[in-house]
């Protein structure tokens, strides 16, 4: 193995590695498909993109859109019934089609890295981190042990983790998510590749913990002058990291061109129509609400003559958009901006968003739920076993949280993985019981009542939209029928056929088609799967709905459309609704008030505009800094936290974000480090669980300014 | 007469089979007319391996059938013509009258019985006990493995270390145990039989009342009917007059196992049970932490309402594949019973007593042995191959 260094090829690679000049990659016209039984499935069509040197690429669209088969395609992993059908994928010049399997395997991981979606998945859990960094430049360069561990090391101080030699020493499991991350961002710089791809590198990750591999990224792009094709769904994240970006619908490629002028100039409907879709700073779910894209996504064998986004635009004209193929056409002015529709240069792209229908506010009611200092804590024995010997640890997942709801009214619990938000609504619900503290709904007491002992109209009352649509429904049961039980549950309907009609009825109120009633959850797209369980949950008339985190895995033009059925429905019913979220953006859009978490404490609770201006709870600042935003006005103040979210069995003493704070040094004495701060009174319904001086609230500045145009 | 040649021989057991022929080409025919509306098993039709496996055991069964009703089988199994003892296959029958098939096509037993014929007989005692036991085993298994999984705990840590306890015994041992005439005089086997086959009825009952309990009207009819007719069955069942248990009066008992089967049963559902339990528990662990589990709870439902209405459908892909395997395992062991002389009585067409009696001449005489022997190889690997069919279309979309 330590030969291949010496071998004419190597030696041929690393020469070319220093001369060549044009561009990395370049994608001609590629046309990939896979091959089922039953037919040929198109997955991407007629693609080009090229990525300069020590430039990064976007690539955006939607789930099923190709993005993820092209990355595979420059691989060449496009499995057994993957085929490249058509075009040319050339690295440094040379077409990676025409190499024999050797040379691929010379290629990968040497100079094209690839950086995956789960990086759990990505690393060998039997092996310890050190030796799979050891590995990469022991097989590429036949570096001795010696230069691969200190290369090694190099690259774990460079993707900036403390302790680099006992990270080294560890095994996979034994590091956090956003630890794992970097062990794998640094795998695939170990070798110095001329580009890295990178497969929605940050969507497993906590928002905060995103922004500093968003960061790190950045940085080392520009350290090693890496090229970079990255692929998100995210086009805040995109903006952020990218200096030109590919936007793609169903295995197409419909503009291309740099961050500016497909941000500010966009010449394509479905690019214009995926923007006014997600919820910027300004939208508002009353006055602006988000215009969602009407219709699905097509099936790839179900792909409409002409133009692919031709039936859900709105810059249709019938007789031209669905002949024939259309092709990519250059943006007069602008440097590499391609657009692949007919009608760009007639369509006013200035003009102002067809008058949407304003929605009257509903009119906030009475409080219809009450928390007062409600605690949780779980007892983990350290030995399994015989756990009642061994020590006990108490794990303080709620702590003395505090707040209350009103009828329609939107209440969003913001926070990070471990903060208490799901162990919250699990005592809500009354899965568990709480350990202190109260929950008052309509002034009567359930908090220690477990839901076989909660009587029908309560657990009708408070109900749950879950987040993944895919696990939500019961896979092996009709949506009809899986409505119809939760009827039978909460006592609604007389017969079997009023239960029905009550079924269709709901089918209606969240939008789909009766016909659904008696198709199976894994014919539905997850949009339609989400609508089915709003409707569930809405079947014995809920008054408090908790929402968690219900459109985060949803694609973002559905994800308007649900957001904007929870909110209609919630107009109707005058439901209160508990929106479970890390999505700021769509908390800003749709929440009346905020309650921020951090390690099962509540930091800060105010309406949204108090929440979202200054003066802020340090933690709040961050995370407003760390939600990437698409919108290239927006100027954000860069804040980075350090490290990972502690763990809830061992939280730090004093104040749970002390070791993360940067504004720590900002209070006299050790007080952060000691007590747990008080709740801090800041104005009428404002409060902030912090030890900072009013003077210095004072002083802090917005997060997020919206430059003047 | 002249003895047949193997071609001869061939296509006149060729002929015997065209009721199971024709059996075999209508199922084929309609399954692949209509696979896109039959779910899983319409997609066993589009994989080679699955359709060879099923093609095996459905011959079986066909077999099995069509031998029962008389019509493959050319002599009695149990008829004796002394003339044809270990003669070899094809050998005409001297002196035969008009109306008795003029060959034994696969030969005589050391007590001159038609070895073809017995085959063929053996195939019905393996079709029909092999897949009813397999089904006792996994009512057990299901109804322990669901609690024990979905609780976790305490419940868990006993069934598991139960499950282990049985698992840890010797079979074969645990057979010679339970048929040897001591211990069937303590009426242990009988009362276990009382045990494990009460578990289908617990079954049932459960399913049917979390699933109707919100509507009594429909529910108290419907469990009274079923459980009536499910009782009756259990109490004939377990229910034998002369032995230890005996609970319903005779003329009330619809059908008497013999004893030796009964054991047989009690055996194979004992030893298979800890397995399917294990497995199930295993699935609904990973099953309970699904969204929809958990959509459930907060309506409200019972725990057996979640785990046998939201949990064991969706564990049905894999309890299906081990079915398969298992009815292959069950009929080995049902040879290995027979082999031992466990069990069955000797006279018993049944593959493995056929080999056990065959294997004393094995040297001078191979066909009695070689052809049963056959016979369950074919059955079993045709479980298996189907069992793999159906893994591999299960995991497709």
């Amino acid at each position: 193995m330590k030969q291949v260094g010496c071998t004419p090829y190597a030696r041929e690679t690393q020469e070319m590695k220093d001369i060549y000049d044009g561009p990395i990659l370049e994608i001609d016209v590629l046309s990939i498909s896979f091959f089922t039984r039953l037919r040929e499935i198109p997955a991407v069509m007629d693609f080009s993109v090229k990525v300069m040197p020590g430039e990064a690429v976007g690539l955006v669209g939607e789930s099923g859109c190709g993005k993820s088969t092209v990355a595979l395609g420059v691989m060449q992993d496009l499995g057994k019934n993957g085929r490249i059908t058509g075009g040319t994928i050339k690295f440094k010049g040379r077409d990676l089609g025409q190499m024999s399997v050797e040379e691929l395997r010379k290629i990968r991981g040497s100079e094209i890295a690839m950086i995956y979606q789960e990086p759990m998945a990505s690393l060998n859990p039997a092996m310890k981190i050190g030796k799979q960094l050891m590995e990469v430049p022991m097989i590429h360069q036949g570096a001795s042990e010696k230069e691969a561990y200190d290369r090694a090391l190099q690259v774990v101080t460079d993707v900036k983790l403390p302790d680099p030699k006992r990270i080294l020493d560890a095994y996979p499991h034994q590091l956090s998510g956003g630890q794992q991350q970097r062990i794998v961002i640094a795998m695939a710089l170990m070798s110095e590749p001329a580009l890295l791809i990178l497969d929605e590198p940050t969507t497993a990750l906590d928002v905060t913990v995103e922004a500093s591999i968003v960061d790190l990224v950045k940085d080392l792009g520009r350290k090693y002058g890496t090229s970079m094709l990255f692929i998100s769904h995210n086009l805040g994240l995109v903006l952020e990291t990218c200096d030109r970006l590919c936007v793609m619908y169903s295995g197409e490629a419909v503009e291309r061109g740099s961050i500016a002028d497909v941000f500010d100039e966009m010449q394509h409907p479905y690019t214009q129509a995926l923007f006014r879709s997600i919820p910027l700073p300004g939208a508002d779910k009353n006055s602006r609400p988000l215009v969602a894209i009407p219709g699905n996504f097509p099936l790839p064998h179900e792909r409409p003559p002409g133009c692919n986004f031709g039936p859900r635009c709105d810059y249709f004209e019938a007789g031209r958009c669905d002949q024939g193929t259309i092709r990519m056409r250059p943006v007069k002015g602008n440097d590499r901006h391609e657009t692949r529709c007919l009608r760009f240069e007639e369509i006013d792209w200035n003009a102002p968003l067809a008058a949407a229908i304003t929605k009257d506010k509903g009119m906030i009611g009475d409080v219809v739920l009450k928390m007062e200092d409600l605690k949780k804590y779980y007892e983990v024995s350290a030995n399994a076993l015989f756990g009642k010997s061994g020590e006990t640890k108490v794990v303080k997942a709620n702590e003395t949280l505090s707040f209350e709801a009103r009828e329609s009214e939107t209440l969003a619990i913001v926070g990070e993985s471990g903060c208490g938000k799901s162990t919250f609504a699990k005592v809500l619900m009354g899965l568990e019981t709480a350990t202190a503290g109260q929950i008052l709904l309509d002034n009567r007491n359930i908090e220690s009542t477990p839901i076989e002992r909660r009587d029908t109209k309560t657990i009708a009352d408070v109900q749950m939209v879950f987040q993944n649509p895919f696990d939500t429904l019961n896979p092996s049961m009709t949506v009809g029928r899986q409505i119809i039980r939760a009827l039978e549950i909460f006592g609604i309907g007389k017969t079997e056929a009023d239960r029905r009609e009550r079924m269709l009825q709901l089918l209606d109120l969240v939008k789909l088609p009766r016909a659904f009633a008696d198709r199976m959850p894994r014919q539905l797209s997850g949009g339609q799967k989400q609508r089915v369980g709003i409707a569930r949950a809405f079947a014995g008339d809920a008054r408090i709905v908790v929402a968690d985190e219900p459109v985060s895995a949803l694609d973002v033009s559905v994800q308007a459309a649900v957001t904007d059925l929870l909110m209609e429905i919630q107009r109707e019913k005058k439901t209160t609704l508990l929106f479970i979220s890390h999505d700021l953006s769509i908390v800003r859009y749709l929440s009346d008030r905020v309650m921020v978490m951090y390690l099962g404490h509540v930091v800060e609770l105010g309406t949204t505009d108090q929440v979202f201006s200054p003066p802020y709870h340090p933690y709040t600042e961050a995370l407003l800094s760390a939600v990437p935003i698409a919108d290239t006005r927006v100027k954000k103040k860069h804040i980075v936290l350090e490290g990972d979210i502690p763990s809830a069995m061992n939280p730090p003493p004093g104040c749970p974000f002390q070791t993360r704070c940067r504004w720590k040094s900002q209070v006299p004495g050790k007080l952060c480090e000691t007590e747990v701060p008080p709740v801090r009174r800041m104005a009428d319904g404002h409060q902030i669980k912090c030890h900072l001086s009013d003077a210095k609230f004072a002083e802090m500045e917005p997060v997020i300014e919206i430059a003047a145009e | 007469m002249e003895p047949l040649s193997w071609a001869d021989i061939l296509g006149r057991i060729f002929v015997q089979f065209t009721p199971v022929w024709i059996a075999l080409v209508v199922v084929f025919a309609a399954s692949i007319w209509f696979k896109r509306n039959l779910g899983l098993y319409g997609k066993l039709f589009d994989s080679t391996i699955g359709m060879i496996g099923f093609a095996l055991v459905m011959f079986w069964v066909f077999t099995g059938i069509f031998g029962a009703m008389d019509m493959v089988v050319t002599h009695d199994a149990l008829n004796q013509i002394s003339v044809m003892k270990n003669k070899a296959p094809g050998t005409p029958v001297m002196g035969a009258g008009e109306d008795v098939y003029p060959y034994y096509l696969l030969g005589g037993d050391n007590l001159a019985r038609d070895v073809f014929s017995r085959m063929v007989k053996g195939a019905w005692v393996v079709v029909q006990i092999a897949p009813l036991a397999t089904l006792f085993a996994f009512m057990v298994g299901i109804t322990l493995g669901l609690p024990a999984g979905f609780y976790g705990g305490r419940l868990d840590t006993l069934l598991s270390f139960l499950a282990n306890l049985i698992l840890a015994f010797p079979v074969i041992l645990l057979f010679y145990l339970l048929v040897t005439p001591e211990i069937i005089a303590t009426g242990i086997p009988n009362y276990m039989a009382t045990c494990l086959f009460v578990f289908p009825l617990i079954f049932v009952a459960i399913l049917l009342n979390s699933r109707y309990h919100t509507q009594p009207a429909l529910r108290t009819p419907l469990l009274i009917g079923v459980l009536g007719v499910l009782g009756w069955l259990y109490l004939s069942l377990i229910s034998e007059v002369g032995s230890k248990v005996q609970v319903i009066p005779g003329f009330l008992d619809l059908f008497d196992v013999p004893g030796g089967i009964l054991v047989v049963f009690v055996s194979v559902v004992f030893v298979n049970s800890p397995t399917v339990f294990r497995i199930v528990r295993g699935l609904t662990m990973d099953i309970k932490t699904r969204d929809y589990v958990a959509a459930a709870q907060t309506r409200g439902e019972g725990p057996w309402y979640i785990m046998l209405w939201e949990i064991l459908p969706n564990a049905r892909g894999p309890l299906i594949v081990d079915f398969c395997l298992r009815i292959g395992y069950t009929t080995i062991l049902l040879g290995t019973l027979g082999f031992f002389g466990l069990g069955l009585p000797p006279e018993s067409p049944d593959w493995g007593t056929t080999i056990n009696d065959g294997r004393r001449l094995l040297s001078i005489y191979l066909h009695p042995a070689i052809v049963p022997a056959l016979s369950l190889l074919s059955l079993v690997l045709g479980l298996n191959l189907l069992a793999d069919g159906l893994r591999e279309e299960s995991l497709k979309d």
